[in-house]
């Protein structure tokens, strides 16, 4: 490897100014890239990382100031160069892919037509030459078909092929440096291991440096050699990948580390268990005693007992027999016909009181869509769902209504109500109580997901997401609920905040007894929490199996793949 | 441009503006400084003087006390109007937005046949029908209105409808209407508030110009756009009988505009 720098930041510090005040957003930030080299930035949103990345592109918002420091790229310092000079690096010398690729393309031009103007803009060739240099480009990100993709749309391709045209516009012009900003995020598990194996290769082929930024650490350790950790604008610790995960310097990095589920920990399903193991001790003890058992003898034992004591019991709460689910896409026109499309094929499941389901798959595969027949927001289903009344069960005035944790809780919470009414209207509507009852109630659930009254005269945009889908967990438990369906609860939330929430669900689980249908893209999160899984596939459920079992063996293709891709995600 | 760092600073000057004209309006209810229907021949056209601020018209009355009244019964034929607009519109859009449907359908298309008409075409079919009148008047503007509040609201929701804190209410087991009402149009004001505010001054508007045509408000009682049509023949010698209403709708447009041209920068 070269050991020439190619790009330098200097006590960068960028602030927003806001009244009077200048918000600080980076603080003194200096690092360097060497050529051919792959430098992660690894951080909390928040963290300053993306503005990293627009001031060195020269991107930043208007109303942003560069407050001092320099960025010298091959020499040149990109703050004082001037605007002219800059756009023609953009592109040619430095490009950058984005997040998003549906915003960053333009929907109205085909892929063809946009990455050819990257290298129109830098070059000079001809017509068919421009088209063929274009078409090479596709090839070469691994896009089948370069020909027809080349008069696609960017609505006509999937998720993953728009970030190999991205990659393929970011390179076309030949940069020295590409800025892949969260690239993988928004893709699932096995098109984001190919993303990243096609940057790496790029990197190997070219020499191209690469800044990645990511908030997933697994995504920075799978192709970066070196990092730089960022919290709220500073950079806390920096140095090789590997030195980080082993030896983290500071409290936030270990933090960060320690929230990350390592991949399928069993100290984390151990605690899970042994959470619930606690309660039956005294027989354990017992058993300890009496029998020199091997530690797997004691935990099936432990199992046996549990069983009796009726924490796992085998009581039905949700029974699905051969469920099918349609949507039909309404024609615009007055008499069109109905095509209807069926997205849920036969699914048979069963989830037993106190137990959690874990349901697995990519985005589209009908995840969302079966939750959603279950708890009864889909009418166009055909099959039986029985959910059993537990109404006996508990002493309490049990709902029968199963209820539902929305993914994005910016939605799921509506946006001109406080936090106490939010909280209050599912007891208006299913309860009898007063209006003092209801309030004590509101209060005591607050409590109970670990906020406070005061958050209670709040609007949800005055909350963090982590807040907020606490808030949207204690509405969907405030009626006693004892069936809850999670969908993707966690998937929008930062690393140490998923496990904090992951942690309450845990806590109010064995607290209230609760069954949980938990949805995830996310196999380390479903280890954590389930305690059978099922593998839904274009519509079919593959695989049901308790998560060990199906972890250790697991029985399908597809189920095999993902196990496959969520370890090159670890670099394992 | 901000005023304050809080408001918009256009927000700020309409508001003002609207305060004035306002002002203007409700000193009308207690106190003018003339009888507004009072004839009097000897000062028959007369120029703004010290007397009388804005001139007399060709009946010898005072044209600001005129304005004072007139500006009152056009800002109530307004605001009926447009409640009656707002109000049926926002029914039927929280309907048509939330089925949808053939019903949407239905309603949609009615509404496309109402919004097809000039709607001054369209009122005076109404007045030669149940003749000229405030009340008619009212009633026919404030349903040629409902279109245009029933086509914002209906796609407010229609986007709102999908989103999970609705489909959160349903699995609460809230009834359809207190899904429509309680949970989806509070969230409709972002839109539905400027609406309302340009509503007025279309509906302002119209009814100076239909009490312009004769069909409005009858004589001798005053609104602004009956001052406006019985100025025209003295346009030249008495421009005066025509300034002073005109400033008070150009006023009165103007301050709303910009009200609901700062709210929607917020």
């Amino acid at each position: 490897m070269n050991n020439e720098s190619l790009l330098n930041i200097e006590n960068l510090s960028v602030g927003f100014a806001k009244g009077r005040k200048m918000n600080t957003v980076l603080n003194q930030i200096s690092l360097e890239l060497k050529k051919g080299e792959i430098l992660g930035i690894v951080g909390e949103s928040g963290s300053g990382k993306s503005m990293t990345a627009l001031s060195v592109m020269g991107l930043l918002p208007e109303n942003a100031k560069i407050l001092s420091g320099a960025i010298h790229f091959l020499g040149k310092n990109l703050l004082t160069i001037g605007e002219k000079n800059l756009r023609k690096l953009r592109g040619s010398e430095i490009s950058m892919v984005f997040q998003d690729s549906m915003t960053s393309f333009n929907p109205l031009l085909t892929i063809g037509a946009q990455v050819e103007e990257m290298l129109r803009l830098h070059t000079k060739y001809s017509k068919e030459e421009y088209k063929s240099l274009t078409i090479e480009a596709l090839k070469e990100v691994g896009l089948p078909n370069a020909d027809e993709i080349y008069y696609k749309y960017p609505h006509q391709l999937s998720g993953g092929m728009r970030q190999r045209a991205m990659i393929a516009m970011a390179m076309i012009a030949g940069p020295k440096l590409v800025i892949a900003d969260e690239p993988t995020t928004a893709l699932d598990v096995t098109t984001q291991n190919k993303i990243l194996k096609l940057l790496k290769d790029i990197n190997e082929k070219h020499g191209t440096s690469i800044i990645l930024i990511s908030h997933d650490l697994r995504v920075i350790k799978s192709i970066c050699s070196r990092t730089i950790v960022m919290k709220d604008g500073k950079i806390v610790e920096s140095g090789l990948v590997n030195e980080i995960f082993a030896h983290p310097k500071t409290e936030y990095t270990r933090q960060l580390l320690a929230a990350l589920p390592m991949l399928f920990s069993e100290t984390d399903r151990n605690q899970n268990e042994d959470e619930h193991i606690e309660e039956a001790s005294v027989d354990i003890k017992a058993i300890k005693t009496t029998k020199k058992l091997s530690s797997a003898e004691v935990k099936k034992e432990q199992k046996e007992l549990l069983i009796e004591k009726e924490i796992l019991t085998e009581k039905e709460i949700l029974a699905v027999k051969n469920l099918n689910v349609y949507y039909s896409d309404k024609g615009i026109a007055l008499l069109a016909k109905k095509s209807r499309k069926q997205v849920i094929k036969d699914a048979t499941l069963v989830v037993k009181q106190g137990e959690t389901l874990g349901i697995v798959g990519e985005s589209g595969s009908g995840k969302s869509t079966l939750a959603k027949a279950i708890v009864g927001l889909n009418k166009e289903i055909e099959g039986v769902i029985t959910i059993n009344d537990l109404a006996e069960i508990g002493n309490e005035r049990t709902v029968s209504r199963p209820q539902m944790v929305f993914q994005d809780s910016y939605s799921s919470l509506n946006p001109t109500k406080k936090i106490g009414w939010i909280l209050e209207e599912p007891l208006k509507l299913q309860t009898n109580l007063r209006k003092k009852e209801r309030l004590a109630k509101v209060n005591e659930m607050i409590e109970q997901v670990g906020l406070t009254a005061k958050h209670l005269e709040r609007y949800p945009y005055q909350l963090s997401g982590g807040q907020r889908q606490r808030v949207a967990i204690a509405a969907a438990l405030i009626v006693n609920p004892k069936l809850v369906i999670l969908d993707e609860p966690v998937s929008s939330l930062d690393v140490t905040i998923q496990a904090q929430i992951l942690a309450l669900l845990k806590d109010l689980q064995k607290k209230y007894n609760l069954t949980y249908v938990f949805i995830s893209h996310d196999l380390n999160v479903i280890y954590q929490i389930c305690n059978r899984v099922c593998v839904i596939y274009q519509g079919e459920i593959i695989e049901m199996n308790d998560v060990r079992e199906l972890f250790n063996r697991p029985q399908h293709e597809y189920t095999k793949e993902l196990l496959k891709s969520a370890m090159v995600d670890l670099g394992a | 441009m901000r005023f304050k760092g809080k408001y918009h600073f256009n927000y700020i000057l309409g508001l003002m503006i609207t305060i004035l004209v306002f002002l203007i309006v409700v000193i009308g209810f207690f106190y003018t400084p003339y009888d507004p229907n009072q004839m009097n021949a000897a000062l028959k056209n007369s120029p703004p003087s010290l007397t009388n601020l804005f001139g007399t018209d060709n009946f010898g009355r005072d044209i600001l006390s005129r304005v004072m009244i007139g500006a009152r019964t056009t800002y109530f034929i307004a605001i009926a109007i447009v409640l009656i607009g707002a109000l049926l519109g926002t029914i039927v859009g929280a309907l048509t937005g939330y089925y949808g449907g053939w019903f949407d359908e239905a309603l949609m298309r009615l509404n496309d046949v109402l919004t097809s008409f000039p709607s001054i075409l369209l009122a005076l079919v109404f007045v030669s029908v149940f003749g000229p009148g405030t009340y008619n008047i009212v009633f026919a503007l404030g349903i040629i209105f409902v279109p245009s509040y029933a086509r914002v609201v209906r796609s407010e929701f229609i986007v709102l409808k999908e989103r999970d804190f609705v489909k959160n209410a349903k699995l609460m087991g809230a009834k359809s209407f207190r899904i429509m009402f309680i949970h989806i149009l509070p969230n409709t004001k972002k839109v539905l508030i400027p609406a309302l505010l340009i509503g007025f001054n279309n509906a302002v508007l119209a009814e100076a110009g239909l009490s312009y045509l004769g069909l409005g408000v009858q004589p001798p009682q005053a609104s602004l756009g009956r001052m406006l049509s019985e100025a025209q023949g003295y346009m030249l010698n008495s421009p005066w009988c025509a300034i002073a209403p005109g400033l008070m709708i150009t006023l009165t447009v103007l301050g709303f505009s910009l009200i609901s041209g700062g709210m929607a920068n917020e």
